[in-house]
């Protein structure tokens, strides 16, 4: 079942054309990760999937109905916004009491939520009180207080150290296979969003660019891809480039990433370790195909870009 | 998930008193009302120059206790309307409550009921239990006029503070929806002012009388002024209201009132993008 069906959705601040005919299908179940670069239109989608903005044209149905001031799928759906903001003077355990009794849950659910997040020892302080990353980790309880069935989140783990996000990621690995509750997540951190995601949508000027399982997606983005990790990127990557069989080689600082056709795989891993020594490098490992969404973002984007 | 019905809107309007009247907020207001009232409240024309309470000595008296504690009544509204509500459209809290299951219209009203209910029953009832302190051969005998001097006077802050609620909402700064609401009394109050004169001088002419008609129906306390200032009055006054004339300023002014919260009403459902 289709918890997101969004077709050709357009949406202009202005003369800025945000979000233009987009289209996006999310399913019950599954852990999807939104990512683009910065102003490509996650926030504005997922503002428009909330019912916070009215999209200027298109279709756009959340468990099957318009989301636009509709507080019955409002009950379905958990939120943690990029920037979250609470009543400040309102201390985290009675507030998070107050929005239990708000969704007809009981209160005990309050102090649950804060342990899940490892807030329990703040549950007497005034949300202004919080650090950036406890008002995260508060709005991610916040978000899952109601036991939602849809999680939609926006760069939710911004603020949080490099083990707060660990726990986070487990939080969601585990409401995902205990409560199968679906999430939505936009995030920039591309490698934390390949430890939870089993899909994506690649969102670029307004536009879903590529989008679906990460399976898929990898064997018709990144067949035909070979990572070469060594000390020596850029002079490799020169080498390299001058192979014949080679379509596109691109490097960065811990190896060069090369496009051919797959039957030449066998040739490269011949004639890469002979460039490498000429360049006196030191071959780290070869891979065939691409393993991090990071890859696959630029793979796609660049194809797409090239294809226009 | 047993979703009591009303209950979300209870602990919106709730968390809006805790956050519009924390302390010492209410606390100072209603210290503020309560002298106001009795310092300001004036008897003399009832000890000394009547014999029998009028309607035009009790409305003397509720106009008198009314002048400043009306002004700081309306300090407290606009503050909670644009800092308030404001504050909460500016920083994101809205949109917090808008993932909650109630409707837009219910966190308008939760926020409204705190801001101006709450604001106006503290206002009246300190208001109405001081005079009756004060004067209880007024108030009793006269109720009928008390309740219509303050039905007239509050209509006038209730048709700023529905501006400035329109003006916060679109803007989404509550700040410069305060500095247009404060220039925008001050501009009504001058044009009240110098209104009469001008149509004094100018005598009978017909612009002069509809130029106080069209302030009465935006401060119908205007024509209820006039009303009691001139009543049994020989000579000629440039537009003296009946009492039916001043019933029908105070219904306009309230249809204007609701007019503007109506809209605001529908903006905030139909259109408020956050």
């Amino acid at each position: 079942m289709a918890l997101i069906v969004a077709k050709s959705l357009e949406k202009s601040y202005g003369n800025v054309l945000a979000v233009d005919g987009l289209s996006l299908t999310l399913k019950e179940g599954s852990v999807t990760g939104l990512i683009g670069p910065n102003g490509a239109g996650k926030t504005t989608t997922i503002k428009m999937i909330l019912g916070l903005l009215r999209p200027d044209r298109g279709n756009l149905e959340i468990f099957g109905q318009d989301p636009w001031d509709n507080s019955e799928i409002r009950a379905l759906i958990g939120v943690v916004h990029e920037k979250p903001f609470f009543p400040s003077h309102q201390e985290t355990l009675d507030y998070l009491e107050r929005v239990c009794r708000i969704f007809g849950m009981p209160d005990s659910r309050a102090a649950e939520v804060l342990e899940m997040v490892n807030l329990e020892d703040a549950r007497d302080r005034q949300i202004k009180a919080l650090s950036a990353g406890m008002l995260q980790k508060f709005a991610i309880a916040h978000a899952l207080i109601h036991r939602p069935r849809l999680v939609i989140a926006d760069e939710m783990t911004s603020n949080l150290d490099p083990q707060a996000r660990s726990s986070l990621l487990d939080i969601i690995l585990q409401l995902h296979r205990d409560e199968k509750v679906t999430f939505l997540l936009s995030s920039h951190i591309l490698p934390e969003l390949s430890r939870v995601c089993d899909s994506v949508a690649i969102i670029n000027r307004g536009r879903v660019w590529a989008s679906g399982r990460l399976t898929e997606l990898y064997e018709k983005y990144a067949a035909g891809m070979v990572r070469v990790s060594t000390d020596k990127p850029s002079e490799l990557s020169a080498e390299i480039a001058k192979l014949p069989y080679v379509n596109k080689v691109e490097s960065d600082i811990r190896g060069v990433s090369v496009k051919i056709q797959q039957e030449n795989e066998e040739k490269l891993y011949g004639d890469a370790p002979k460039l490498a020594k000429k360049v006196n490098a030191r071959i780290l490992g070869i891979e065939a195909g691409s393993s991090s969404i990071e890859e696959l973002y630029r793979l796609a984007v660049g194809e797409k870009r090239g294809g226009e | 998930m047993a979703n009591r019905k009303g209950r979300p809107f209870l602990e919106i309007f709730a968390l809006a008193l805790k956050e519009d009247f924390r302390f010492p907020t209410f606390e100072l207001f209603a210290f503020l009302f309560c002298v106001g009232t009795f310092v300001f409240a004036n008897f003399g024309s009832t000890m000394f120059y009547s014999t029998s309470v009028t309607s035009n000595t009790a409305y003397n008296v509720t106009s008198s206790a009314l002048s400043t504690v009306l002004f700081i009544f309306m300090i407290l509204v606009f503050k909670n309307i644009a800092y308030g509500l404001g504050s909460d459209l500016e920083k994101g809290i809205v949109q917090t409550y808008l993932s909650y299951p109630l409707k837009r219209r219910s966190i308008l009203s939760a926020k409204l009921l705190s801001a101006l209910g709450v604001s106006l029953m503290l206002f009246l009832g300190v208001q109405i239990l001081s005079l009756y302190i004060l004067a209880p051969d007024v108030v009793i005998p006269q109720f009928g006029t008390v309740l219509l001097t303050y039905a007239a006077s509050l209509c006038y802050p209730l048709l700023i503070a529905g501006i400035i609620l329109l003006v916060t909402l679109i803007l989404r700064r509550g700040g410069s929806a305060l500095v247009l609401g404060i220039v925008l009394y001050f501009v009504l109050e001058i044009i009240q002012n110098l209104i009469t004169p001008i149509a004094t001088a100018t005598q009978l002419s017909e612009s002069g009388t509809l130029s106080l008609q069209i302030m009465s129906l935006f401060s119908p306390n205007f024509a209820l002024a006039r009303y009691y200032q001139f009543y049994g009055q020989t000579g000629i006054h440039v537009w003296v209201p009946t009492a039916s004339g001043v019933i029908a300023c105070i219904g306009a002014g309230y249809v204007i009132v609701a007019s503007i919260f109506v809209v605001a009403y529908f903006y905030v459902s139909r259109r408020l993008s956050l």
